[in-house]
């Protein structure tokens, strides 16, 4: 996919799509949509294929292959394990991820626009960007027991960052043309921050939010192992203990699954709101 | 054209600051001194002058956006030190809020002045037919054409029925076929609406089509140096057969010998 993104905008922007002759003697014949789509399913089929037929050489204990996962996954449905896992891992998920959410964009916002903020939260900003935020799982779970708060407080701490520092920059990049605009219409602060800044800032934070999520189900699955012993990640540390391959594949599967469907739901979201940043179409 | 003084200029200066780094010290740029001068109700007003010499400066200056050091703007005999509804900004690059349509960007002023969006919509379509973009309205303004924004960008400043126009060069960066279609546009919008225009430009012939007066500005100091009436008035023709009349050679010769660096001469 971000193959064929990188070369769609590189194309229009050097181009003349609308000249066929152009088009004929720039674009290599090769590229067109449903042929790529060919070797793409091809490629699928042949990775899909090898993996089958090499899994099945070696010991189960340390490879699985596609119809062993498929059939763990059947049965991990069916006795419900999957399920109870998959909710309680999703209410953290929509928890701690609203938290990083609301703390991420109003903080970004104020440090964005504020100098005096800024400077009164900088120096946590930096250290705490810094600091790989795992490290301190240990000392959550002093602060917070292994229950749900701990999980809850690693996965925020985790999220925020991305979406509080692409904020940042969100306001930062507001041109400053925009705001003279506002300024020469005689807005006031809070007409210029909400009808110029928020909307100017909107697809650097949505980019944060974006990768938020993937920094936030990493945080998940670190939590699930270490503390309250529930979720996704409790359910690959069980079967990983029980020496079931097949089984432990299923979560993890799942876990991309909710990782890809998340992102490219916001990345949808993201196109709607800034029609203006993707002209291709 | 009534002799009524719409807007006065009172002896302006504007210096400004440039931090130094971290060796040097600050240094001072006076971009403006004294700058003095009256325009009437109605009339067209172009500024000319070198490159930096303060024309941004002094259109931002009446606009509000910047502070003056000395002296005064007054509007209708009123002093102002902040933008307001009596003036209306056109900038260089139409500087339309990308993520609204053409009608929403019209009606940006009226909506910060908290105007009901019924009556934000029949003023802006009015607009969108002044400036000859009515069916244009729901497009984006990266759908639109360079001349199209800059249609955009006049209504919007209209919108808020300001009494005065401040133009910094918006025609500057369209293809001359597009400018000469525009500066006819907006000479029939200001026979319409009798606004009074304070238009900024490098275009000297510009400058005399669209203009009643032309104020010539020198640099470093920035300074009225010269003004000079045009005598054309009425409905005048169009540019190209403009060119042609003999008043209008000799005003731009005028023109073009006082904003031209002057040669140093051999000893
Ligand atoms: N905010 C600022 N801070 C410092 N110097 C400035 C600032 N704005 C303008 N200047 C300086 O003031 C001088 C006049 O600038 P201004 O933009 O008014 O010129 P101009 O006549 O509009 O030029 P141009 O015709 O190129 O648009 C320039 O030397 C510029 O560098
Ligand atoms: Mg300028």
């Amino acid at each position: 996919m971000s193959i064929t993104e990188i070369r769609n905008v590189s194309a229009s922007a050097s181009l003349d799509i609308s000249n066929p002759a152009d088009v004929e003697d720039l674009i290599p014949p090769d590229s067109s949509r449903s042929r790529l789509w060919i070797i793409r399913i091809c490629s699928i089929v042949f990775t899909f294929g090898a993996w089958e037929i090499l899994g099945r050489q070696v010991d189960p204990l340390f490879m699985s292959y596609p119809t062993a996962i498929a059939h763990a996954g059947v049965r991990l449905v069916q006795n419900g394990e999957l399920f109870t896992a998959l909710q309680s891992s999703l209410r953290s998920l929509v928890v701690s991820f609203g938290f990083a959410v609301v703390i991420g964009l109003a903080l970004g916002l104020l440090i964005g626009r504020y100098r005096s903020v800024e400077a009164a939260t900088d120096w946590i900003v930096n250290a705490l960007y810094a600091t790989p935020k795992v490290a301190i799982l240990p000392l959550v779970i002093l602060w917070f027991g292994l229950g749900d708060t701990a999980k809850i407080f690693i996965v925020s701490l985790l999220a925020v960052f991305p979406i509080l520092i692409n904020t940042i920059s969100g306001v930062r990049n507001v041109p400053a043309q925009l705001i003279d605009v506002g300024n020469a219409f005689a807005a006031r602060e809070d007409q210029i921050f909400r009808k110029i800044i928020l909307p100017s800032a909107m697809p650097y934070m949505m980019t944060g939010i974006r990768l938020g999520i993937g920094r936030a189900i990493i945080g998940l699955v670190v939590a699930e192992f270490f503390t309250a012993m529930t979720g996704l990640g409790a359910l690959i540390v069980k079967y990983g203990n029980q020496y079931d391959t097949a089984s432990m594949f299923v979560p993890i599967i799942l876990l991309s699954f909710i990782g890809v469907v998340t992102s490219s739901l916001v990345k949808w979201v993201e196109q709607r709101l800034a029609p203006w940043r993707y002209t291709e179409e | 054209m009534g002799a009524k003084i719409k807007l006065s200029v009172e002896d302006v200066s504007k210096t400004f600051r440039i931090r130094g780094g971290q060796n040097s010290e600050d240094t001072f740029l006076a971009v403006l001194r004294h700058v003095s001068f009256d325009v009437r109700e109605g009339e067209i007003v172009s500024l000319i002058g070198e490159s930096g010499c303060g024309k941004t400066t002094l259109l931002r200056i009446i606009q509000g956006l910047i502070r003056l050091d000395a002296g005064a703007v007054k509007v209708d005999g009123q002093t102002v030190t902040k933008p307001g509804p009596d003036r209306g900004f056109v900038f260089q690059q139409a500087s339309l809020l990308p993520w609204r349509s053409a009608r929403a960007n019209v009606e940006f002023g009226l909506e910060l002045q908290g105007v009901p969006a019924a009556s934000r919509r029949d003023q802006a379509q009015k607009l969108l037919r002044l400036v000859g973009l009515e069916t244009s309205g729901e497009q984006f303004p990266h759908q639109l054409s360079g001349g199209m924004q800059q249609r955009i960008g006049l209504a919007r400043a209209l919108a808020i029925d300001p009494s005065i126009l401040l133009m910094d060069e918006p025609f500057s960066a369209l293809d001359a076929q597009t400018r000469e279609e525009l500066q006819g546009e907006l000479l029939r919008i200001q026979r319409e609406t009798g606004k009074t225009i304070i238009f900024v430009t490098h275009d000297l012939d510009e400058a005399i089509y669209l203009s009643n007066r032309v104020f010539v500005l020198g640099a470093k100091p920035g300074r009225v140096k010269k003004i000079i009436d045009v005598p054309f008035t009425g409905i005048r023709p169009e540019l190209p057969e403009l060119r042609g009349d003999p008043r209008f050679q000799e005003i731009r010769a005028e023109m073009w010998n006082l904003i031209r660096k002057p040669v140093p001469l051999a000893a």
